[in-house]
């Protein structure tokens, strides 16, 4: 294939044999959302719609009026000048036509799956929440977007799949149903007059005084300007607070055992080292638990769907920690390749394959990929609840994201096109396949001809421009290498 | 070569400075009081900045040793997961954003045998509080002395008295600036003060339930909205203070800005539903307001009101303080 083309970003495998359905596979990479047919690798669909088509006015047709004019692309920061100052300052701006399509966002970093038939993205820029409907054809459709207030960094589903879990880099944890129910009717506070909390009995200095008899009149002058703010305006609640950026968010179910029924939590991790257990919902305000060990960001948590009891954790530490995660016990302390302050976890993935011809037994695998790296590393869980490294399988380019194809007994593996193998910021020059795969075989894993992945690989994502200045491509690898950032650099202040 | 010339005031506040830090390390004379003058600060700190913060692994790895020299368990074999020596009792009593330490210094006499600490994450603030409970001990150290050897200097201060039965109501016989004359129970050994910011890391302090009472007196009120997010108290925060606080402890808040008394009101307690509706379930199920009637038989709340230091300041103004105190539910069941 001639030119680059945009990498996997998130894979997901949707299991519907229950429902008598074909198997779906649903990606994302650059702007776009896939949906494939897990067996052929047939590409089903893609949203949004290529742009060049009549095929725009579909697609808008779906989503929400808001939608049709959406703010130009913008890389936004989290900065705390007020929201409507920017958006009016982006909306005046002239579209970029040097750029494909006027749509508001780059990439789709988070993707979930509810009941088989919803896929849940949040698209970058826009920081949206979008919920597509996938019919039994394999096709998308998007029924709703929610703006959030930040963008979000992780997002999931409580257990019942019926609610929408979203962690945002401001600490913040939303919870919101999936389909949302009926009109929101935003509970309008009455048009309140700005009134300074402050009383001349509050403030002691004299310029403090001045300061607040200039607000009072300012209040007084301007009473009139009170736009409204565009986001969560949906229904939804507040439930989890870190004061810390949040990095990852899961929800666990723990099954019954012989003292407790089947109790459901979320597990929160942060920029200052933290893990934290609360209940589920509707108690997620209750803390059960912190898990201390880390001595740098935490980004990857994975308890295994085959040991809800363990979780595996890791980030800006060159180790893994394996731990008991209700007891705040560290089972088990894995050293990774790298030195401190280098090694980063980019993602911890739990694998769990049914038995095939084979392989007797089934699979129960953990897999491990670190940022910029080439090399996934494969570990299995053993009776005690530790993890033993396997083997180290080579990749053709950056371990991007992986995820487990039961009815193949295989692993899809998502490789970095763009960038060379071991680096975050240099670029290839053409492309090679974005997915590779590989099966158990005797105890290793080996790479597999599957003509599934033949076919996803040889019809390819969305091409980049031919030419693509130096600019734009440390910003597409910044926004696809960016737990670097995380790391803390101990600024001096008092 | 053309260097900014360092304002005279600087000059002399880093030499007293550097001189209370000498006092302290020699231990001949009677240490003085440090002077608050010296060690102002601006009053507020982001709390969502990294700074360059020490702080524990985790509640297991804080070495509390040095802090309360007093409590250190005798039995050298005894110590927790970083190395340091264990303690007979636990930290019990934090005042979240203690300052210049008037709340802990009042609390001290009436809570002897009760270890509590202040958390500031100001350093020049820190460092005078620090200072302060230094020169604290080791005046009443002195005091001690004398009183087991009346024989010495000065016999004319028959007031001393050794342990006194102080009243409920602690004495101001304790002057910020010149320290005590009176040997107060505890003698001050039970308190401390540690830099922290206690927005990120309180759980590293202190585990699940240790502690039975939390103070917030007077904190920064944010005035602007879109600073409300750096308020110490909030719904997500008081999660947090649940999960430290044993069930039946108490958080105490007291400020001088209604708006911000409303504030804390609102993020504690349940509103008025709507007829029939059930709250939504918050952290607000998590706590009750303690009545009036209770408030005015604790004399934690008299320091509170009247020993902190902001405290004096709204006094002085004739401003006004709003004191609501919480206590801690036990958790709800687990949903069936």
């Amino acid at each position: 294939m001639a030119g680059l083309q945009h990498p996997f970003q998130c894979l997901r495998y949707v299991n519907r044999q229950s429902a008598g359905q074909s198997d779906i596979l649903i990606a994302t990479a650059g702007r776009n959302l896939y949906s494939y047919d897990a067996s052929s690798g047939q590409r089903l669909d893609v949203w949004p719609q290529p742009v060049d088509a009549n095929a725009e006015d579909k697609s808008s047709d779906a989503a929400p009026a808001s939608e049709s004019q959406a703010p130009p692309e913008k890389r936004r920061k989290l900065s705390s000048t007020t929201e409507e100052q920017k958006d009016a300052k982006s909306e005046s701006k002239p579209k970029d036509s040097n750029k494909e399509t006027s749509n508001s966002w780059t990439n789709i970093p988070l993707v979930t799956v509810a009941h088989g038939k919803y896929v849940v993205i949040m698209t970058s820029e826009d920081k949206c929440v979008r919920v597509l409907s996938l019919d039994n054809e394999g096709k998308l459709q998007q029924l709703s977007a929610r703006t959030m207030p930040k963008k979000l960094s992780a997002l999931t589903m409580t257990p019942d799949e019926d609610n929408i879990l979203a962690g945002d880099k401001f600490g913040d944890v939303y919870t919101f149903p999936l389909v949302p129910s009926g009109e929101y009717v935003k509970v309008q506070a009455p048009a309140k007059s700005y009134e300074p909390s402050a009383t001349n009995l509050t403030v002691h200095t004299k310029r403090n005084l001045e300061s607040l008899e200039q607000q009072m009149r300012q209040a007084a002058l301007s009473k009139t300007n009170q736009s409204e703010r565009v986001v969560l305006n949906f229904e939804h609640q507040l439930i989890i607070g870190h004061v810390s950026l949040l990095t990852e968010l899961i929800s666990v179910t723990r099954p019954a055992d012989t003292t407790v029924g089947k109790r459901n939590y979320i597990l929160t991790a942060d920029r200052d080292e933290h893990i934290r257990v609360s209940r589920g919902v509707p108690q997620s305000h209750v803390i059960e638990q912190f898990c201390f060990g880390h001595t740098s960001f935490v980004s990857s948590l994975c308890v295994p769907s085959f040991e809800p009891k363990v979780l595996i954790s890791g980030g800006g530490d060159n180790y893994l920690l394996v731990w008991d995660w209700l007891e705040n016990e560290i089972l088990q302390k894995v050293q990774l390749p790298g030195s401190e302050g280098e090694t980063t976890v980019r993602g911890i993935w739990d694998v769990s394959l049914a038995p095939t011809t084979d392989n007797a037994e089934p699979v129960k695998a953990i897999f491990v990929a670190l940022e910029g790296s080439s090399q996934l590393l494969c570990y299995t869980l053993e009776s005690d609840n530790t993890i033993t490294h396997q083997h180290t399988l080579q990749l053709s380019g950056n371990v991007l994201e992986l995820v487990g194809i039961d009815s193949r007994g295989s692993i899809l593996v998502a490789v970095d096109t763009l960038r060379q193998s071991d680096s975050t910021s240099a670029w290839k020059s053409s492309s090679q396949p974005p997915l590779e795969s590989f099966r158990l075989s005797s105890g290793k894993w080996i790479p597999v001809e599957d003509s599934m992945v033949i076919k996803i690989n040889s019809e390819g994502t969305s091409s980049l421009p031919t030419t693509i200045e130096q600019k734009e491509q440390k910003e597409l690898s910044d926004s696809m290498y960016n737990l670097g950032n995380l790391r803390k650099r101990g600024d001096y202040d008092e | 070569m053309a260097t900014q010339k360092i304002p005279a005031k600087r000059i002399k506040r880093e030499e007293y400075r550097r001189n209370v830090q000498a006092q302290q390390e020699s231990t001949d004379a009677v240490i003085k009081m440090p002077q608050k003058k010296f060690f102002r600060q601006r009053a507020h700190a982001n709390p969502f900045s990294d700074h360059r913060l020490e702080y524990p692994l985790s509640p297991a790895h804080m070495d509390w040793s040095s802090h309360y020299p007093a409590f250190v368990d005798p039995d050298t074999s005894k110590t927790n997961l970083s190395g340091g020596r264990k303690l007979t009792k636990e930290v019990e009593v934090v005042d979240i954003g203690c300052g210049f330490g008037g709340l802990m210094v009042g609390l001290a006499p009436l809570l002897p045998d009760t270890l509590m600490v202040g958390m500031e994450i100001r350093t020049s603030v820190l460092e005078y509080l620090s200072s302060r409970i230094h020169a604290l001990r080791s005046q009443q150290q002195s005091l001690k002395n004398k009183a087991a050897n009346p024989s010495s200097t000065e016999p004319q201060d028959a007031s001393t008295q050794p342990e006194s039965a102080e009243s409920t109501v602690p004495a101001p016989a304790n002057d910020d600036e010149i320290g005590t004359e009176k040997i107060f129970p505890g003698n001050f050994e039970n308190i401390t003060a540690i830099r922290s910011n206690t927005m990120k890391f309180l759980p590293n302090f202190f585990g699940h339930h240790q502690l039975s009472k939390i103070f917030i007196c007077f904190p920064d009120p944010h005035f602007k909205a879109r600073k409300h997010k750096a308020r110490i108290v909030s719904e997500s925060l008081n999660s947090e203070y649940a999960y430290v606080l044993r069930p039946g402890g108490l958080l105490y808040t007291i400020t001088d800005v209604e708006e911000y008394h409303h504030w804390v009101l609102r993020h504690f307690l349940h509103g008025e539903q709507p007829e029939g509706a059930a709250p939504a379930p918050s952290s607000k199920d998590l706590f009750e307001r303690i009545s009036e009637e209770e408030l005015a038989l604790d004399p934690c709340v008299q320091v509170m009101k009247y020993e902190t230091e902001e405290s004096k300041k709204v006094t002085r103004n004739k401003g006004n303080k709003y004191v609501a105190v919480f206590r801690r539910k036990a958790d709800p069941e687990w949903p069936a």
